[in-house]
């Protein structure tokens, strides 16, 4: 994998998959392409760890699924946002906003 | 929450479709990249290739994914257990020990909570039941509790009111029922058509009343009860339409009750008010103040009883008003309706609810002892369960281990303890029924399997957690020394002390309820009665009536009785009694009080006229019973009819009425003033109605002048019972056609009156006893651990000299402090808690010293037993063998 490609911090994902879901219902596929496409390659999403994600999500209640045929019409599994994933969204990017901007200025400062 | 966890279950069945459903998504994940892959100008081969690398392991992708699934926890739980059941089954001695003192805890608690659903908790048998209410007349000024109900009064309640959809009247007698292998003496309740309908009780067999039956000069028809119907004609499925013989007319049998509970008493049978002789009299349909008969009535739909009660105030003012005659002012009147659930178990509450938290204790007390050997056994198991951390296991997952092994020997306990309680249950039946006519209903049912099964889990997670969490401290300094006895595990030792100071405390206070309940029981049982209840049978003795309707024909057949049973060998006494001391129905009921006037004491305006319970006796029977005379005669064969009207009087009447006048000669009324008996004697004072009870006012009077009997008393020379069959022999001698019932004597009807004290304490015995034990066990467990754990250092110090009196002496006085400081506690529970038995006792305090100086010696002793048994190891200990393990 290329250096310049960076890890996903734990937890993150989660947040990027919800986002992603936030704009339309997905299936998996769809939510990798999508996340490398929108950070333009910078973030590579390991295609294998984001199913336990998507479960670990659907566990939780935050997102639903169900079959419907996709683009190409083949059956595929689409994932949608719940409110309760939706308000979930709303924490984390809250959280994320105030933890980056913590690291922004602990940078700057050193 | 509950969706969510119904999914889980669900998902549990449908594994193998959520394994097709994983593979399905992952594949079209690959094949969607590929085709990616292919449209940016790969070659298919490549395409796939490319798209498997990048997307990394599928297989450990889906594990991942069914990790997530949580339905992986009821997997990893089956996992736990089949690995637990392993475990327990290499250490049989400590599974055992742990599920016969669980199955003791839970069986007991089941036992008791089975009772307590089946009379307290559950809604009565009665369709709607919850819906039926008593209604009493009181005259609180009189202290009368329940007056009982006219005709008249029954009639006027039922057209009156406004909130009850019926009221339905019963009475109780007893008749001879002819027609079977020997005259019968049946319990007969005398109802309205209505009584079955309102109850909501629908038959087993035939029908009940209707309108019809009930009609004057209707055939006369018999419903029979349960109990009776399998008793008496064995469960006979053609018993309807049988015809018996009764009151001298036919009498057709039509149907057969459920078993239900019946209420206000037990009947053989039951009949229509119409066919009663008593009830269908003139007398007692005019006459306001006949009141014979007992009242309920069922509550209309979404009436609150509050409400009923307002209802029925209303009327006994109009009442008192209408005919104060019949309400005098100066004994207070007012109409009450209760709950009839409440009627039924009053009773049974406290001692129930005693024992319920009797058996919780017991439990808890198993629970910190099997806690306790499970503690021992986890400092054994230090090193595995750190080998498996090392291998990856969490900490919760270990926990969870430790947790499912105790769960599963709680459930085994669990079951244990249902069979236990199953096998208790004749004899619990029979220990309810002494407060409730709700004791059948008493069974192992679905209800309490649940509670039981609810207990055990309980008490598995409650005696699992304590070691579970003392776990996973230190794992990785107990690998490295590697060995079960390298940490001392102080926090884990203080536990252990902990626990055995609970157990203690606890014991001590179950010992102490014990101990005041038998110190009570002893209290009664040396109450003296004020008569001697040896060698007298008592029993029940009914002509037929319709050969003896008059009150003379009646008279001679109790006189002739007398001199017949008299001449018999073996007897000493005979006498004819309307009731004897201890009569389980006198104590049942009451005194069957009437008031009466002394002449020269004009009647007090505002106060109540003086009662007595009223008895009618012959000459023998205050011999008959060794009832003292205190002053003048008893009665003669010259108290006659014709003779001088005479009564004899108790002490405690004398003392209450007369004070320091001499009642000999005085005269007394029971019908203002149209007749007086001369009081000739006084008699001691006799426990009627209770050992517990102080004695009565009482009057008697001669069978020859007031009528009456009923009772035949006979004092013998060898034991009663051996007489029995003789007695039976020489009263159809006399006449074929009488019926004999109640035959005791009157030493059984004295024992059979103590029975329940006698059974609650005998209850709370065992569970103290249990508790000991349990507590005692625990103790030399702990002590025994102690012992081994320490061997090294009790080595050291007897090499350096400590003899093996000194090292018992420390490791004793270790015990016993926490003994102590369990007894400590326990005083103070003790205190607090036997306030609650207070209703139970007799002559006892609940803070009786000797009961608790008594059981702090009890339970001293034991424990010291306990702590020295395992102490005394140490002498086995060698020195050097101890100095060079590790």
């Amino acid at each position: 994998m290329a250096k310049s490609k960076s890890d996903l911090l734990q937890g993150t994902l989660d947040m990027l998959v919800l986002k992603t879901l936030a704009l339309e219902p997905m299936h998996g596929w769809g939510i990798s392409q999508r996340i490398q496409q929108i950070s333009e390659g910078v973030l590579s999403v390991n295609q294998g760890s984001l199913y336990p994600a998507l479960y670990r999500l659907e566990e939780q209640g935050w997102i639903t699924s169900e079959w419907s045929s996709s683009e190409n019409n083949r059956q595929a599994k689409y994932y949608k946002l719940t409110r309760a994933g939706r308000k979930q969204l709303d924490e984390e990017a809250e959280n994320w906003a105030r933890l980056s901007t913590a690291i922004n200025q602990i940078l700057k400062t050193s | 929450m509950i969706r969510k966890s119904f999914r889980r279950l669900l998902a549990l069945f449908r594994k193998d479709e959520l394994e097709r459903e994983m593979e399905r998504e992952l594949r079209f994940h690959l094949e969607r990249e590929a085709e990616e892959n292919i449209r940016r100008g790969m070659r298919p081969e490549e395409a796939r290739r490319a798209a498997a690398l990048s997307f990394g392991s599928v297989e450990r992708t889906k594990e991942e994914c069914r990790d997530e699934r949580r339905a992986r926890w009821l997997e990893t739980c089956w996992q736990d257990a089949r690995y637990g059941v392993r475990i327990l089954r290499r250490n049989p001695g400590y599974a055992m020990v742990a599920m016969l003192t669980l199955a003791a805890g839970i069986g007991a608690n089941t036992a008791i909570f089975s009772v307590i659903y089946g009379v307290l908790l559950r809604p009565l048998p009665y369709q709607d039941g919850d819906r039926l209410v008593v209604l009493r007349q009181q005259a609180p000024l009189a202290g009368v509790d329940n007056l009982g109900f006219s005709v008249k009064e029954i009639g006027d309640y039922r057209e009156q009111n406004q909130t009850l959809e019926g009221v339905v009247e019963h009475h109780s007698m007893t008749f001879t029922l002819f027609g079977g292998a020997e005259p019968e003496l049946i319990q007969t309740g005398v109802v309205s058509a209505n009584f079955f309908d309102v109850m909501g009780v629908k038959p087993l067999l035939g029908r009940t009343f209707v309108p019809s039956d009930e009609a004057h000069g209707a055939e006369a028809v018999l419903v029979l009860s349960y109990d009776y119907w399998e008793r008496s004609h064995h469960g006979d499925p053609n018993i309807v339409g049988k015809v018996f013989r009764m009151n001298d007319r036919p009498h057709t049998v039509i149907g057969v009750l459920p078993p239900v509970p019946q209420y206000p008493n037990e009947n053989d049978v039951y009949m229509p008010t119409s066919a009663c002789p008593a009830r269908s009299s003139e007398q007692a349909r005019s006459n306001r103040g006949f009141r014979l008969m007992s009242a309920f009535g069922r509550l209309r739909r979404g009436v609150p009883v509050e409400q009923a009660q307002a209802d029925l105030s209303t009327i006994a003012g109009r009442l008192q008003q209408q005919y104060p005659d019949f309400y005098p002012a100066t004994q207070g009147y007012r109409a009450r309706a209760d709950s009839l659930r409440e009627e039924l178990t009053s009773k049974a509450r406290p001692t129930f609810l005693i024992l319920l938290c009797t058996a919780g204790l017991v439990l808890l007390i198993a629970c910190a002892n099997v806690a306790n050997l499970a503690l021992a056994r986890v400092m054994r198991r230090e090193g595995e369960m750190a080998v498996r951390s090392a291998l990856g296991a969490s900490r919760g997952r270990l926990v969870r281990q430790l947790l499912t092994e105790s769960t599963l020997l709680a459930l085994a306990g669990g079951a244990l303890g249902v069979l236990l309680a199953a096998a208790s249950m004749g004899m619990l039946v029979k220990f309810a029924a002494r407060f409730t006519p709700r004791a059948n209903e008493i069974g192992i049912n679905f209800t309490v399997l649940l509670f039981a099964l609810v207990v055990a889990v309980a008490t598995g997670l409650v005696f699992g957690l304590m070691p579970a969490l003392a776990t996973g401290q230190n794992l990785i300094g107990s690998l490295k020394s590697g060995g079960a006895q390298s940490t001392p595990g102080s926090v884990r030792q203080r536990l252990r002390g902990m626990l055995v100071v609970a157990q203690v405390a606890v014991s001590f206070m179950l010992l102490v309820g014990a101990g005041l309940m038998t110190r009570s029981l002893i209290k009664l049982q040396q109450v003296n009665p004020g008569f001697d209840p040896e060698k007298v049978l008592v029993m029940g003795v009914s002509p037929n009536w319709s050969k003896y309707s008059t009150n003379q024909q009646y008279k001679d057949f109790s006189q002739r009785l007398v001199e017949k049973i008299k001449t018999q060998p073996g007897v000493l006494l005979a006498a004819m009694s309307s009731s004897y001391p201890l009569d389980p129905h006198g104590i049942a009921n009451g005194p069957f009080n009437r008031s009466f006037q002394i002449e020269g004491h004009p009647p007090a305006e505002k106060k109540l006229a003086p009662q007595a319970d009223f008895r009618v006796v012959t000459p023998d029977y205050f011999q008959a019973i060794k009832l003292p005379l205190v002053a003048g005669r008893t009665f003669t064969g010259m108290d006659h009819e014709q003779a001088l009207p005479v009564a004899v009087i108790n002490q405690s009447l004398a003392r209450h009425r007369f004070g320091n006048e001499d009642p000999l000669g005085k005269r007394i009324s029971f019908d203002r003033g149209e007749s007086w008996v001369t009081i000739v004697g006084v008699v001691g004072d006799a426990r009627q109605f209770g050992l517990n009870r102080e004695a009565m006012d009482e009057v008697y009077r001669p069978i020859a002048q007031a009528g009456g009997g009923g009772i035949l008393l006979v004092r013998t020379l060898a034991e009663p019972q051996s007489l029995i069959r003789q007695m039976r022999q020489a009263i159809y001698e006399l006449d074929q056609e009488t019926a004999i019932d109640h035959v005791r004597t009157l030493e059984e009807a004295r024992s059979e009156s103590l029975a329940s004290p006698r059974l609650t304490a005998t209850l709370l015995s065992l569970f103290a006893a249990l508790a000991l034990v349990i507590t005692a066990a625990g103790l030399a467990g702990v002590m025994a651990l102690s012992v081994t754990q320490r061997a090294h250092e009790l080595g050291i110090r007897m090499a350096l000299g400590a003899t093996q009196g000194n090292l018992i002496r420390m490791i004793l006085r270790q015990g016993m402090s926490l003994v102590l400081a369990g007894l400590a506690i326990g005083s103070v529970g003790a205190l607090v808690l036997s306030r609650l038995m207070s209703t139970l006792l007799f002559a006892v305090e609940p803070n009786d010293l000797v009961t608790f100086i008594t059981v702090s010696l009890v339970l001293l002793s034991v424990a010291a037993t306990a702590c020295f048994v395992p102490v005394r190891r140490v002498t086995s200990i060698d020195p050097l063998t101890a100095l060079r393990s590790p």
